[in-house]
């Protein structure tokens, strides 16, 4: 009961050739059943930028996936294997960074299957739910400032290289007396 | 209503997908490999076909007994004689379940006519041979095959005598025929792998050949039928005793059953016709800017500043259109000023996939019609949006 809820808000990034939108999406984007969960379509899997889903988690997302058609079955050619592997290695960029690696997966369905599409999503969100605390480790200095960081890490997400080390030593010296 | 039936066709495509995917895992669905298990086939009849070479006479006089020879007296010869033959069935079942799957599941679109169209050539190729090939036991069957074949030439208006002749060495039955036909089974089939290698080319990591699983499994189940099952020839042909009834292989001679049906010159037309829809199929029903939504990105662009020249995009694009140049000057961005080559995506072979937006991890291709920026934007409306 308390799993249902808690309703973590999740982005997923949906291949055009994979599960059919028609009746579990709504108009905004949003799943049917799932209304926390926003379904934003892509050409193919492999369009998906692994830095994409690190953006969402920086910018209020807890969980974030990719869904492709069944492996093997790529339109293009290997596009959900490319995704997949692109993920595995991202779960430990994450970690390094103290997000959690379960808050980003991927999920393989073919264009008939939504209802199993559906229950892999909501299988997702609940083990997001379960997930403990934030979902990016504040920075030291974030308790003195809340409201600080989710507009300022956009701009980290964004330019994706290095956003740890290059926000960590230009903004800690000042804020760090404030705290 | 033709196209909705070509989409009740995908569905069902796909719903034998899932069926087999929960018996097999997705790694060995044979119905992902059935282009390299056709390949699989291929090899194992060039390979045993060579040993049949040896032993095989192209003669009115020693072409059954030769056959025979192989069959009672060479090491193996019945064992390889039947791989031959279950392998070229299961040849032609390769490729047509290859056919019917690309077909449904529109696997031509874009730059993959090119596919497609050697596909079809080596459909009506891999049929010809098989053809040929059982003209060249010269049982009764192969007698039957050749007067069919040739009345069928025959009826064409203007050329056929002159296709019969040129075919078969002559009207009637002459000393060329069956060396005719021994070369007529080999070369087109060498000319297969030139096909083949059209049939490559656009691809990137082409699935060339089955899972190890399902080489060995295929390859038993050719030898296990050339044990259990194995070949004959009917009675040697003669001139003397017409054979009544065509004892048929329905993967190769189907066509020769329609004979009952069609007049000759008929049938010759439905399979003009067949083949020439075939070749058609990918440039019918081009898909509608509705259709296409958002995969109607516009050709991937390179961005110039960022380029690295680091050939991840040159090594995961599906349809080889991006090609590394020696780089004419530094990229502007610091990772991007050491840089030897240069990214260049050929118009004519990107289908707007993106997936060379995904390989790139310094920012340097864009869909120009789906950027960057609005996938962010979509992220951050979505992430706003009360849940």
């Amino acid at each position: 009961m308390t799993a249902d809820a808690r309703r973590p808000r999740i982005v997923g990034f949906l291949c055009d050739y994979a599960v059919s939108r028609e009746g579990i999406v709504r108009e905004d984007g949003t799943m049917r059943d799932l209304p926390n969960v926003t379904l934003i379509q892509v050409p193919c899997s492999g369009f998906v930028r692994p830095a994409w889903l690190e953006f969402a988690l920086r910018n209020g997302a807890e969980g974030a996936f990719v869904c492709g058609c069944p492996l093997g079955d790529c339109f293009n050619r290997l596009g959900n294997n490319l995704i997949g592997d692109r993920v595995a290695q991202m779960r430990r960029r994450l970690e390094r960074q103290k997000i959690h690696p379960d808050r980003v997966a991927t999920i393989y369905h073919g264009l008939h299957e939504q209802a199993e599409f559906v229950a892999a999503v909501r299988a997702f969100s609940e083990r997001v739910a379960a997930l403990p605390g934030p979902v990016v480790p504040a920075p030291r200095t974030a308790a003195a400032r809340p409201p600080a960081s989710p507009t300022r890490s956009p701009g980290t997400g964004v330019t994706g290289g290095a956003p740890g080390p290059a926000a960590g030593p230009g903004a800690p010296p000042g804020e760090q007396e404030g705290g | 209503m033709y196209k909705r039936l070509l989409r009740r066709l995908l569905g069902w495509t796909l719903a034998l997908d899932v069926w087999v995917n929960r018996v097999y895992p997705a790694d060995f669905n044979p119905l992902y490999y059935t282009g390299g298990l056709s390949n699989l086939f291929l090899t194992i009849l060039v390979l045993s076909g060579i040993f049949l070479f040896f032993y095989y006479v192209p003669s009115f006089n020693d072409a059954y007994t030769s056959v025979q020879f192989i069959t009672a007296e060479v090491p193996y010869g019945q064992i390889i004689r039947g791989i031959h033959r279950y392998a070229a069935d299961g040849f032609i079942i390769a490729i047509l379940l290859h056919f019917f799957r690309n077909w449904f599941t529109e696997r031509f679109r874009f730059s993959r006519d090119e596919p497609w169209i050697s596909g079809m050539m080596l459909l009506v190729f891999a049929g010809f041979i098989g053809v040929t090939g059982y003209v060249l036991v010269w049982d009764q069957r192969s007698a039957l095959l050749v007067a069919m074949t040739g009345n069928s030439l025959a009826s064409i208006p203007l050329v056929g005598g002159w296709l019969r002749s040129a075919l078969f060495g002559g009207t009637g039955l002459t000393n060329l025929l069956l060396p005719r036909m021994l070369y007529l089974h080999i070369g087109p089939a060498v000319f297969l792998y030139i096909l083949l290698w059209w049939h490559y080319v656009r691809i990137r990591h082409p699935k060339v050949w089955p899972p190890a699983v399902w080489t060995l499994f295929a390859l038993g189940i050719v030898m296990l039928l050339a044990g259990v099952l194995p070949v004959t020839s009917q009675p040697p042909a003669s001139a003397l005793s017409t054979p009544g009834r065509l004892a048929v292989d329905w993967f190769f001679l189907l066509p020769y059953v329609g004979l009952k049906y069609l007049p000759p010159l008929g049938l010759i037309l439905v399979g003009a016709v067949i083949v020439a829809y075939g070749l058609y199929i990918p440039y019918q029903l081009p898909e509608t800017e509705t259709e296409l939504g958002i995969r109607d990105s516009g050709v991937a662009q390179v961005i110039d500043a960022n380029c690295t020249g680091c050939e991840l995009c040159y090594y995961d694009c599906p349809y080889d259109a991006i090609v590394m140049v020696p780089s004419p000057h530094p990229g502007v961005t610091k990772a991007a000023q050491a840089r030897k080559l240069l990214a260049v995506v050929l118009e004519s072979r990107c289908v707007e996939c993106g997936i060379c937006i995904g390989a790139c991890p310094f920012e340097a291709l864009e869909l120009p019609r789906y950027l960057e920026r609005d996938i962010h934007e979509k992220v951050l409306s979505a992430c706003r949006s009360e849940t």
